[in-house]
C-alpha cells in the first residue's frame, strides 16, 4: 500500500471538506442535536411525571350518595368527585373519561352487613393514556377496601398484621417513565445518525461530486493505485464521522448534569467508563458506515442523487432501534453478528447498567469490521471499473 | 513514446476504436485529427489509464498500462477531457496535489509550481480559490497540473477547445516548446487550423479507425488536395462531423 499516496489524498479531502460551511455546519450542529432532543424530551416528560403525581384526579361517579365516606375518603386523597355522564360505558370507551366508578344500589346495605360491598368500574385496558389515572382509583379503592378491613378485624380483636401476609413494595413503572425508556433505547440510534450526518458530505463530496465537478478523471490519471484513492476518501470520511460520534457521545454524557433523572425513577448509567465503552463499541461501525457512504454515494450520479440515496439508507439501522423501543427483545449471541443491530443491542444495556460481556464486545466488534471490509473492497472495485467511472454503471 | 497497437474498444453496440494502431515519437507534436464520435477521447483515455481497450495494447515508454499502468502514468503529463477543478482548492493547491500525487514533495515542488506559474503567467490567480475561475484560467491551472511533474510525454484532449485567440496561441506556443524540449506530445482536435499550425505530424481518425497518418504536407499529396481541410475531407470521407 502507498500510504503516503492515501495520506495525500486523506489531506485533500480534508482541507477541502473544512472549507465547506454545509459540511461543518452539519458535522458542527447536528451531532449536538440528538442529545439535546434527548434532554429536552426527558426535561418534559419529568415535568409531566411529577404534574401527574400532584394532578387531582377528576372522577366521575355513578349515584355517589349511596357512599358519602368512600367519597369523603377519596376528596382526601385528591380525587375531585363529579357527576357522571348519562351512559359511563360509552363515556369510556369514546375517551370522554378514563374512568368512571359506580355505586351500586347494594352498596350500603352489603357494606353495613360486612360482606364485600360492590362498587363497579368502567375502564378501557386497551387505552394507553388513561392507566394512570386507572391505576390511581383502584389503588385508592383498594386502600379503603384495606382500611375497612382492618377496622373489622380490630373491632373483632385481630391483630392487621395477620392478615398481611406479603408485604408487597410497588416500584411503579406507567406511562412517563416507560416513554424515557423508550427515548432510552432509541439514544444508540442517534449515535448512528451522527456517523451519517457526520460523514455524508465529506463522502458524497468525494465520489459523487468528483463525478459531478468532472474532476474524478483527472484524479485517476495519476500514478495512483485506486486502493490508496478510496482508502484516502473512506478516511477522511471516517474522520469527519469520529468527530460527530465523539460530539454525540460527549453530548450525552451532559444529558444527566442537565435534567433531573431521578424524579423519572430510573438512573442511566451515562459515566465516563460507559461512554468510553461506548466509544471502543462504536469505532468498527464507525468504519463500516464511512464505506458505506462512500460506496452508495460513488453509485450515484449527481451530488443531489447520491444525498438522497444515502439519507434513505440512514433509515435501515432505525429499524432494531424502533423494533427495541416497542417490544423488548432478549439477546441473543447471533444477534451480535449482524452490524448496527447488535451494537444497538450492547449500548442499550451499556446505558441501562445491565452486564455486557467482553467476548460480546468483541463478536460484534469484530462481526462490523468484517463487513466494513467487504464494504470497502466492493468500493475499491467500483473505483477500478470504468463504467463507474464515467456514469454508466 | 506513445504506443497504440490494435486496440478495439466498443461500448454496447457501439464500435468506438475498431483497431486503431499508432506510435507517436519524441521530439514531435503529433496532431490526432477527426470529426466528433470519431474514437479521439477514447482512445487517449486509454493512452492516460482510466479505460482499458477491448483487445490490443497501449504503452508509454515501454510501460503496457495494462500490466505496469503506474509506471506508465508516471511518464505521462495529461491534460484530460474533463477537467474539472476543485472549487474550494485555490490555483497553488490544484497544481501542489498533482504533484503529490506523482510523489513530489518539498521544496522541489514548491519550485516546480512557481516555475508552471511563471511560465503559464499563473501569478495574479495562484492563491485564488478555483470557483469562478474563466475558462483560460482554468486551462492553465490545468496544463501546470500535466506539466507539473515534467513529464517525458505529454497527452492533452482538445487542448484550445473554450479558449480565446490569446489562449490558442499561448497554447500552441507551448506545444511547440513542449516539442523543442524533446518530448512527445500527442493532442487530439477537430480544428484545421491547429494542425497546419503546431503538427509535426497528423493521424487522421474516422468512425474509430486511422484513415491517414503522415505529415500535413504528405497528407495534402497524397490525397491530391491543396488545403489541409479538402485533404482531411477527402480522408474521412464525408463532410459530416466537422467543425
Amino acid at each position: 500500500m502507498r500510504w503516503d499516496l492515501l495520506g495525500v489524498v486523506f489531506k485533500k479531502e480534508v482541507v477541502d471538506s473544512l472549507r465547506d460551511r454545509r459540511t461543518l455546519a452539519m458535522v458542527l450542529f447536528f451531532p449536538v442535536f440528538g442529545p439535546l432532543v434527548l434532554a429536552g424530551t426527558l426535561t418534559l416528560v419529568s415535568r409531566e411525571a411529577r404534574e401527574v403525581d400532584q394532578k387531582p384526579v377528576a372522577l366521575p361517579v355513578v349515584a355517589a350518595e349511596r357512599a358519602p365516606n368512600l367519597m369523603a375518603f377519596l376528596n382526601e386523597r385528591g380525587v375531585e368527585v363529579k357527576a357522571a355522564p348519562a351512559d359511563p360505558a360509552a363515556a369510556v370507551r369514546l375517551g370522554d373519561a378514563d374512568v368512571v366508578l359506580e355505586i351500586p344500589a347494594d352498596h350500603a346495605e352489603a357494606l353495613r352487613a360486612g360482606r364485600p360491598a360492590p362498587v363497579k368500574l368502567y375502564l378501557d385496558e386497551s387505552r394507553r393514556t388513561s392507566h394512570s389515572a386507572v391505576a390511581r382509583v383502584k389503588s385508592l379503592l383498594e386502600g379503603y377496601s384495606r382500611r375497612i378491613g382492618v377496622q373489622r378485624l380490630v373491632l373483632r380483636g385481630v391483630h392487621p398484621a395477620a392478615v398481611t401476609a406479603l408485604a408487597v413494595e410497588e416500584v411503579d413503572l406507567a406511562t412517563p417513565q416507560s416513554r424515557a425508556a423508550m427515548l432510552l433505547s432509541m439514544l444508540p440510534y442517534f449515535l448512528i445518525i451522527a456517523l451519517f450526518t457526520g460523514g455524508m458530505s465529506v463522502a458524497i463530496d468525494a465520489t459523487a461530486g468528483e463525478r459531478e465537478r468532472q474532476s474524478l478523471e483527472g484524479l485517476l490519471l495519476h500514478p495512483v493505485p485506486r486502493s490508496a484513492v478510496v482508502l484516502g476518501k473512506l478516511l477522511a470520511t471516517a474522520t469527519f464521522a469520529g468527530v460527530a460520534l465523539l460530539e454525540t457521545t460527549v453530548g450525552f454524557g451532559f444529558v444527566p448534569l442537565l435534567v433531573p433523572l431521578e424524579t423519572l425513577g430510573f438512573s442511566m448509567r451515562l459515566d465516563v467508563s460507559v461512554l468510553a465503552r461506548i466509544l471502543a463499541l462504536m469505532l468498527p461501525l464507525l468504519l463500516l458506515v464511512s464505506a458505506f457512504i462512500l460506496l452508495v454515494a460513488s453509485r450515484a450520479r449527481t451530488f443531489r442523487a447520491a444525498q438522497s440515496s444515502v439519507s434513505f439508507m440512514m433509515l435501515v439501522p432505525a429499524t432494531p432501534g424502533i423494533v427495541l423501543g416497542l417490544v423488548p427483545i432478549k439477546l441473543k449471541l447471533w444477534m451480535l453478528a449482524i452490524p448496527a443491530f447488535g451494537d444497538q443491542l450492547l449500548v442499550n444495556r451499556l446505558l441501562r447498567g445491565e452486564p455486557v460481556e467482553p467476548s460480546q464486545m468483541a463478536l460484534c466488534m469484530s462481526s462490523t469490521l468484517l463487513w466494513a471490509a467487504l464494504v470497502t473492497a466492493l468500493t475499491i472495485r467500483a473505483f477500478q471499473d470504468e463504467k463507474f467511472l464515467f456514469g454508466k454503471a | 513514446m506513445i504506443v497504440l497497437s490494435d486496440v478495439k474498444k466498443r461500448f454496447g453496440d457501439v464500435e468506438a476504436l475498431r483497431g486503431v494502431s499508432i506510435a507517436v515519437a519524441d521530439g514531435q507534436v503529433t496532431g490526432l485529427l477527426g470529426p466528433n464520435g470519431a474514437g479521439k477521447t477514447t482512445a487517449l483515455r486509454i493512452v492516460y489509464g482510466v479505460m482499458t481497450p477491448d483487445s490490443g495494447t497501449a504503452s508509454v515508454d515501454g510501460h503496457d498500462l495494462a500490466t505496469d499502468r503506474l509506471a506508465a502514468q508516471a511518464r505521462l503529463g495529461v491534460l484530460a477531457h474533463a477537467q474539472g477543478l476543485y472549487p474550494r482548492l485555490t490555483a497553488r493547491e490544484h497544481v501542489r496535489y498533482a504533484g503529490q500525487l506523482h510523489g513530489l514533495r518539498g521544496p522541489a515542488l514548491e519550485g516546480r509550481i512557481g516555475e508552471l506559474a511563471a511560465l503559464l503567467e499563473m501569478e495574479e490567480f495562484l492563491d485564488r480559490r478555483a470557483d469562478g475561475f474563466s475558462q483560460g484560467q482554468k486551462l492553465k491551472v490545468a496544463l501546470a497540473r500535466a506539466l507539473v511533474h515534467d513529464p517525458r510525454n505529454v497527452v492533452l484532449d482538445e487542448p484550445t477547445s473554450g479558449l480565446d485567440v490569446a489562449g490558442t496561441r499561448a497554447v500552441r506556443a507551448l506545444l511547440g516548446k513542449l516539442r523543442d524540449e524533446g518530448r512527445c506530445v500527442l493532442f487530439s482536435t477537430h480544428v484545421m487550423q491547429e494542425v497546419s499550425a503546431v503538427c509535426d505530424r497528423v493521424v487522421v481518425i474516422a468512425r474509430g479507425q486511422v484513415v491517414a497518418d503522415g505529415t500535413p504536407e504528405a497528407l495534402k499529396a497524397a490525397t491530391g488536395k491543396s488545403t489541409l481541410e479538402d485533404a482531411f475531407v477527402a480522408a474521412i470521407g464525408t463532410e459530416e462531423g466537422l467543425g
